[in-house]
C-alpha cells in the first residue's frame, strides 16, 4: 500500500493547543510521525532578565494557565534558596494546600477532557462539574480561580482561616465519593476499556529511556515523582504513596490520575489538620545575592524544572523553565508509530498538554445595558434557566 | 550520595572534572570541559545509574557561554557544567546517550546560537523558520529588532 503524509496541526479542531504532526500513514495505521513545536514561544524566559524578582512570580504565573502555582513555587524555590530565605512553616503548608488543590483540579480537567476526545462527553461533563468545587475551594483561599497569585518571595500572600479549613473539608468528603466513581469507571467501564486498551503504547524501558515524567511515566511502571524523589515544602514528613500501573498505555494513565486524586485528598487533609502556627511570610529583600540554584516540583503533569541565577541585583540574570510538557514530547512519536489515525487525539491528549481555561461571563443586552455577572449569580441564573425548562439539578449527586 | 558522586567522578575522570560544589543536600554543580562532556554523560548513565537527564539550559555569562546538564535520580540532582568560548560555542551533542536531549540542544542552539554538533537533521525549535539567521535573543547583546 502506497504511503501518505499528512500534517495534523498546527490549527486543527482535534488540537486544543497549536503543534503540528506530520504522520505517514499506511492506510488507516501511522508509520511514522515527526513533532513541530515552538508555535506558542513567547519569550518568557528572556522577559523575566528584564523584570524583577517580585514582578517574575506574575510573568511566570502565566506559563501554565492549568498549573500557574507549579511555576512560581518552583521558581521561588530557587529564588529562595539563593537569598537564603527560610519560609515559615505555615507558609510552606498553604502552598502545599495550593499545590494539591491544583492537582485535584487538574486531574480532573483531564478526566474530562479525555472523555471528550473518547466520545464519552458525559464523563467530561461529570468531571468539569466535580472539578467546580475544588476551583470554588480555590477561589475562597487565593482569590482568583486560575493565576492564583498566592506565592510571594518569602511566603504566601493570604491566610487560611478556620471557615475556610471546614469548607475545604466537607468539599473533599464530596470530591473522594465521586473520585471512586471515576476509579470504578476507569477500571470497569465498557466505552473506556474498548477505547483506552493498549493504545498509545509506552512500554517501560522506552519510558525510562525517553526520559518520560508524570502519570505518563508513572502508567509505565516507573516510580518517579519529585515529592518523594527530591522533598520541598512540607512533603518529607507527609503520608502518601507513588501511584504506578503496569499497564503502559493511555488506561494506565486515566488509572493512575483517578488513583492519584485518593492521595492529593489524604495530602490534603494532613495538612489542614495538622496546620502550623505562626506567621504566613517572611520579609524578602529586593536584592537576591549572587548565586545559583536548581529547584525541582512534581507539577500535576510531572517534573518542573526551574534554573535561576542571580549577579546580586534586583532582577535575574537567567531564569530557565523546564515544563512537563516538553520533557513527555520526545515519548510522543514512540506512542503515535504503530497505532491508529483515530486514536492520535487520545494519544496527544493523554499526555495531557497543557491549555487554558476561562473565567466569568459578562452579560451584553441588546437594550445597550451591560454588566457583569459574579460566579455565585451566574450559577443561579443558570439553575433558573433549567428549572423553567423542567430540569431541576437540586438533587444531582455531588453536590455540595 | 553527593560526596559519593563526587569520589566516583574523582576516580574515573581526575583533573578533568571540576570545582566541584555541593550548595545544599541533593544538589550538585561539576565543571567538564566539552571534550568530555559525552564521556562523563556515558558515565553518568551508565555506571552512576543516573538515566534522568531532567533539562538543559543555556546562558551567557558575558565572558563564556554556559551549557548546564541537569541530571536527577532519587536524592541527587547532578548539573554538569560546560564552559564555551562565545566566538566558538561549539559542544557535542549528547543525544546518542541521552536520547531526549534533542528538543533541549536545539533550543540553546535558536535561543543562544551554540553550535550542537552531531545532531540528527531536524527541524528548528522553538523560533519560527523565518526568524533571522545569527539573531540568539538569550545573548545578553541581543537587541530588539526595531
Amino acid at each position: 500500500m502506497a504511503k501518505i503524509t499528512i500534517p495534523l496541526g498546527p490549527q486543527h479542531p482535534a488540537l486544543k493547543e497549536p503543534g503540528n504532526f506530520l504522520l505517514t500513514l499506511e492506510g488507516e495505521s501511522i508509520v511514522g510521525a515527526t513533532i513541530r513545536l515552538g508555535y506558542n514561544h513567547r519569550g518568557i524566559e528572556k522577559a523575566c532578565e528584564q523584570r524583577n524578582f517580585l514582578q517574575d512570580i506574575y510573568l511566570l504565573e502565566r506559563v501554565c494557565g492549568i498549573c500557574s502555582h507549579s511555576h512560581t513555587t518552583c521558581y521561588l524555590g530557587a529564588v529562595e534558596e539563593i537569598a537564603k530565605l527560610e519560609v515559615p512553616k505555615r507558609g510552606l503548608a498553604i502552598r502545599v494546600l495550593v499545590a494539591e488543590l491544583e492537582r485535584l483540579h487538574s486531574h480532573l480537567l483531564w478526566l474530562g477532557v479525555a472523555g471528550h476526545e473518547i466520545g464519552f462527553d458525559t464523563l467530561f461533563m461529570y468531571a468539569w462539574r466535580d472539578r467546580e468545587h475544588i476551583m470554588d475551594c480555590l477561589e475562597m483561599v487565593t482569590g482568583n480561580r486560575v493565576n492564583y497569585a498566592i506565592n510571594t518571595v518569602g511566603g504566601v500572600r493570604r491566610d487560611v482561616t478556620p471557615e475556610m479549613k471546614d469548607k475545604i473539608l466537607k468539599t473533599l468528603t464530596v470530591v473522594e465519593e465521586r473520585a471512586n466513581y471515576y476509579v470504578e469507571l476507569a477500571t470497569q467501564e465498557v466505552t473506556v476499556l474498548a477505547r483506552c486498551k493498549d493504545v498509545g503504547r509506552l512500554p517501560n524501558d522506552e519510558a525510562v529511556r525517553r526520559c518520560a515524567v508524570g502519570p505518563l511515566a508513572r502508567a509505565s511502571g516507573v516510580a518517579s515523582d519529585v515529592r518523594k524523589d527530591d522533598p520541598y515544602l512540607l512533603y518529607g514528613e507527609l503520608d502518601f504513596k507513588v501511584i504506578t500501573s503496569d499497564r503502559c498505555d493511555v488506561l494506565g494513565r486515566v488509572e493512575v490520575r483517578a488513583l492519584e486524586l485518593f492521595e492529593s485528598i489524604k495530602i490534603l487533609r494532613q495538612v489542614l489538620n495538622g496546620l502550623p502556627e505562626g506567621p504566613i511570610a517572611v520579609k524578602a529583600p529586593r536584592k537576591v545575592p549572587a548565586g545559583e540554584a536548581v529547584s525541582r516540583y512534581e507539577a500535576p503533569r510531572g517534573e518542573d524544572i526551574h534554573y535561576v541565577r542571580s549577579s546580586g541585583g534586583e532582577k535575574p540574570d537567567r531564569v530557565k523553565v523546564r515544563a512537563p510538557t516538553l520533557a513527555n514530547w520526545a515519548s510522543m512519536a514512540y506512542m503515535l508509530e504503530g497505532g491508529y489515525l483515530a486514536d492520535v487525539p487520545l494519544v496527544i491528549a493523554a499526555i495531557d498538554p497543557c491549555f487554558s481555561c476561562t473565567d466569568r461571563a459578562i452579560a451584553v443586552r441588546g437594550d445597550g445595558q451591560s454588566g457583569s455577572l459574579d460566579w455565585d449569580s451566574l450559577r443561579r441564573y443558570a439553575r433558573e434557566f433549567h428549572r423553567s425548562r423542567g430540569v431541576d439539578f437540586s438533587n444531582v449527586p455531588g453536590r455540595v | 550520595m553527593e560526596e559519593q558522586t563526587r569520589k566516583k567522578l574523582e576516580e574515573r575522570f581526575g583533573a578533568d572534572v571540576s570545582n566541584f560544589v555541593i550548595p545544599r543536600p541533593r544538589r550538585m554543580f561539576v565543571d567538564v570541559p566539552r571534550e568530555k562532556l559525552v564521556d562523563v554523560a556515558r558515565f553518568v548513565r551508565q555506571d552512576l545509574g543516573i538515566t534522568h537527564l531532567s533539562t538543559i539550559t543555556g546562558l551567557d555569562a558575558g565572558e563564556k557561554m554556559e551549557m548546564l546538564y541537569h541530571f536527577s535520580t532519587p536524592g541527587l540532582c547532578l548539573t554538569l557544567r560546560v564552559r564555551l568560548p562565545v566566538d566558538d560555542p561549539k559542544v557535542p551533542t549528547i543525544t546518542g546517550v541521552y536520547l531526549n536531549a534533542e528538543s533541549y540542544e536545539r533550543e540553546t542552539m535558536d535561543l543562544l546560537g551554540t553550535k550542537v554538533e552531531g545532531l540528527p537533521p531536524g527541524r528548528r525549535y522553538p523560533l519560527p523558520d523565518d526568524w533571522p539567521v545569527g539573531d540568539h535573543p538569550l545573548r545578553k547583546t541581543w537587541k530588539k529588532a526595531a
